[in-house]
């Protein structure tokens, strides 16, 4: 386990800016919600992360796993964004989840640590106006940016009692920053001087969860998870702004082999951030409500003797966004998704390939994005 | 095959992703929509100066008495005029002594003067008016700074011309010649024991203009050549030199000059004068607002008047300690170069300076005077036709609803309020 924690600690020492894909989605609120997925749970649309040891959304699920073994992902987000002021194609490369997990010596129980998004404040957005300055008007471009992001350190452990049960827990601190700066550029530059201010955003709160896997069988399982993680101190630039009031998440899943090469899976995820609204609103905020996301997805093993080489992985998800944009309609996403991987030296490392297409709308702000998440595997 | 064929696509896809992660984030937004923090109001406000605390110098009483910043004749040029709207100027010469005898071969030796030669420097015309024609007259060799306009223009008769000098409408600057042939020498021969040639310009053109001539400070001054045979039984150089004086002394003379007034903020003129300009800008404000453009606003109390292709510059310049009078001035040079206005022709309404920087330096450096510096360019300290008069706080305009005090016009906005989260 030492080992283990060494191997994490390298993996996450060069991620300063770990995030999950961002988006217009993500401008208002504490962001885009990042998924704590595996590039395996992610190519079938999210529906197995209830039972993926090796994705963040069930500690129980770290009972599946049995050797020790370090998870890797980078995401490659191609977006085309579109509303009111007008297109763009933006494109960023993120790591939105790091794992290292292993078996406890002589006892049926796993531990874990990860290292997620939570929510993503990756953005950059321009406008143009004009204002009425000393009689003539004068256009102005303004630049607003935002790197940062909140990240979710998990601990976690798994206990398994007979196999047919696992049950887990981890707990979870929520930590980030987030550096704001405004730009303002004046038209008329000769006699009006652009203006750059900055501002630093930092998050602090814990969390933990609760998770449960039930096994019928080698074919049929259950899963359920529950999470609270309490509320999110935010200090602008050293001072305290305020606390938000972070969700608490609820996760029901099941797991089906109907055929000896073919498993399929479907989860709910649901989340009450209708309790961070009141806290949003009174910063200034739009607000927001609960959200969930549905997903369902299939894992095709064509060879069963060896069915870590080049599984298919197909999923497809239907969710809201916690964070309104639009104070008449609280935004939607709808997600295909696809992918594959190939374990190799002896399999002690691996390579997982998942593609995404997602549609997000909320009124008149759309997007469509291509997500390529690539997943480095390897067991020491 | 089939096994180098996947590690193959997998390297590719490796490669392509990659290259793919240069980030390419901007995208447009909409306010209120995508504006977290809403988007900054830029506001507008007018700081009037310090009431009672802005003055030029020197003051009335040292300018009487010949006190002044650059004196008139120590400038970089001189001025020359005819009709000009700005003022009506003589520039006044007087030449280095020039001696009865000649040293040749350890021996003094008289000589006779053949010709003579006078070389002017024009340093700047109106390059749009033609027909210029400068006139030199003799005036008394006693010549000196206290002369005035009405004790040199009564002299300038046709009795005291020398010569005259066409300048063609090619020739926009440098040297231009009176040359005295033998039957014309006479004009500048000696009686008695007086030696010194003194000289008055006087000029005529198409229109209503002005020049500016060389000066000492410059070291474009106008010089006086005689060519003189040497009393010598030789020939050649020996007995055929040139005996060339340099200017000694100069100056030029004003009809009208510009007089100081206490209760108005004098700029240039000559002697030349400064003003100094105090604000109380709250520290509530300088902490709290992000400037976006400053202005000095000023009001002139009559038209300012350059020349055509010759503008003159005023520069305000921020103080570093304010001592009155002789305040260190900011080296900056952004803040200098923002703060130099270049004149019109005729600048008849309000003046506007851009002092930014000079409010931004407020802000950054509380224990900075508040404090703004007048002048001319400094190559344009009593060697320029643009003499100003501002309203001060202390005086008002013909409608005392109209501000014409000093006044810093200041466009700034809050700092933006980054919303949280």
């Amino acid at each position: 386990m030492r080992r283990a924690l060494v191997v994490l600690a390298l993996l996450v020492a060069p991620l300063a800016a770990a995030t999950a894909q961002s988006s217009q989605f993500g401008v208002r609120g504490l962001g885009a919600p990042g998924r704590a997925l595996s590039t395996r749970a992610f190519s079938a649309g999210g529906a197995f992360g209830l039972f993926d040891g090796e994705s963040g959304l069930n500690p129980a699920a770290l009972g599946r796993v049995s050797a020790l073994g370090a998870d890797f992902t980078s995401l490659q987000d191609f977006r085309h964004v579109e509303n009111p002021a007008g297109s763009a194609s933006v494109r960023e490369a993120r790591f939105p989840f790091i794992s290292i997990v292993g078996p406890v010596k002589r006892y049926p129980a796993v531990l874990g640590l990860s290292f997620a998004n939570y929510t993503s404040r990756d953005f950059t957005l321009a406008t143009v106006d004009t204002l009425p300055l000393r009689d003539v008007p004068v256009a102005v471009f303004d630049t607003l940016s935002s790197r940062g992001s909140l990240s979710d350190l998990r601990a976690a452990g798994a206990y398994r009692i007979h196999d047919d049960w696992l049950i887990g827990v981890g707990f979870h601190v929520i930590t980030g920053s987030a550096r704001m700066n405004f730009h303002r550029v004046f038209a008329d530059s000769t006699n009006y001087q652009s203006l750059n201010q900055g501002s630093e955003l930092s998050y602090a709160g814990v969390g933990l969860d609760l998770g449960l896997i039930r096994n019928f069988g080698p074919g049929f399982s259950l899963a359920a998870t529950v999470r609270s993680d309490g509320h999110v101190n935010v200090d602008k630039d050293s001072l305290r702004a305020g606390t938000i009031d972070l969700p608490y998440s609820f996760g029901f899943g099941l797991r089906w082999r109907a055929r000896p090469k073919l498993e399929l899976a479907s989860q709910v995820l649901m989340h009450t951030w209708s309790g961070a609204n009141s806290d949003l609103l009174a910063q200034g905020g739009l607000g927001s409500d609960n959200n969930y996301e549905a997903s369902f997805g299939l894992e095709y093993t064509p060879n069963l003797r060896r069915p870590a080489r080049r599984p298919l992985r197909l999923g497809v998800r239907y969710g809201t966004l916690p964070f309104l944009i639009d104070t008449g309609e609280q935004p939607k996403e709808f997600g295909i998704s696809a992918g594959t991987g190939i374990r190799f030296a002896q399999e002690r490392a691996g390579v997982d390939l998942g593609l995404e297409h997602v549609w997000r709308s909320a009124g008149a702000f759309k997007e469509r994005t291509f997500l390529l998440n690539l997943g480095v595997t390897v067991r020491p | 095959m089939r096994r180098w064929g996947g590690w193959w696509a997998a390297v590719a896809v490796g490669v392509g992703i990659v290259t793919a992660c240069q980030e390419r984030l901007t995208s447009p937004a909409e306010c209120p929509e995508l504006c977290p923090g809403g988007s900054p109001q830029v506001f507008d406000t007018i700081v009037s100066a310090v009431v009672g605390a802005d003055s030029s110098f020197p003051s009335p009483a040292d300018w009487a008495s010949g006190g002044g910043y650059v004196n008139r004749g120590r400038g970089t040029a001189l001025l020359l005029s005819n009709g000009f709207p700005g003022s009506e100027d003589r520039p006044v010469y007087r030449f280095a002594p020039r001696s009865d005898q000649i040293a040749v071969r350890d021996t003094f030796r008289t000589f006779t003067i053949d010709s003579a030669q006078i070389n002017v420097t024009i340093l700047a015309r109106d390059t749009l008016v033609g027909g210029l024609k400068l006139f030199l007259y003799r005036i008394p060799s006693g010549v000196d700074s206290s002369v005035s306009f009405t004790g040199i223009e009564p002299l300038l008769g046709p009795a005291s011309l020398l010569d005259s000098i066409v300048v063609p409408d090619s020739v926009h600057t440098g040297t231009v010649s009176a040359v005295l042939d033998p039957t014309e020498v006479g004009r500048v021969a000696f009686a008695g024991t007086d030696s010194t040639l003194a000289i008055a310009l006087r000029m005529t053109a198409d229109q209503p203009t002005g020049i500016r001539v060389g000066s000492l400070t410059s070291s474009t001054a106008a010089t006086f050549t005689s060519f003189v045979t040497v009393d010598v039984p030789d020939t050649g150089s020996v007995r055929h030199q040139s005996i060339s004086r340099a200017t000694a002394f100069n100056t030029f003379v004003t009809e009208n000059p510009l007089v100081p007034v206490d209760s108005l903020l004098t700029v240039g003129g000559e002697p030349s004068s400064r003003a100094i300009i105090r604000f109380g800008l709250s520290r509530e404000f300088l902490d709290s607002a992000s400037i976006v453009r400053a202005t000095l606003e000023l009001t002139p109390v009559a038209p300012i008047y350059s020349l055509r292709g010759d503008q003159s510059l005023i520069q305000a310049v921020p103080v570093i300690g304010d001592v009155g009078a002789k305040s260190p001035i900011s080296s900056d040079s952004i803040a200098i170069r923002q703060g130099t206005d270049t004149l019109p022709l005729v600048q008849a309404d309000t003046i506007q300076f851009n002092v930014t920087r000079h409010v931004q330096v407020w802000q950054g450096a509380p224990d900075r005077p508040q404090s703004i510096f007048l002048r001319m360019g400094p190559s344009g300290e009593a060697a320029t036709f643009a003499r100003a008069q501002f309203f001060s706080t202390r005086s008002h305009a013909a409608d005392p609803s109209v501000p014409v005090a000093p006044r810093l016009r200041i466009t700034y906005q809050r700092s933006f309020r980054f919303e949280t989260p």
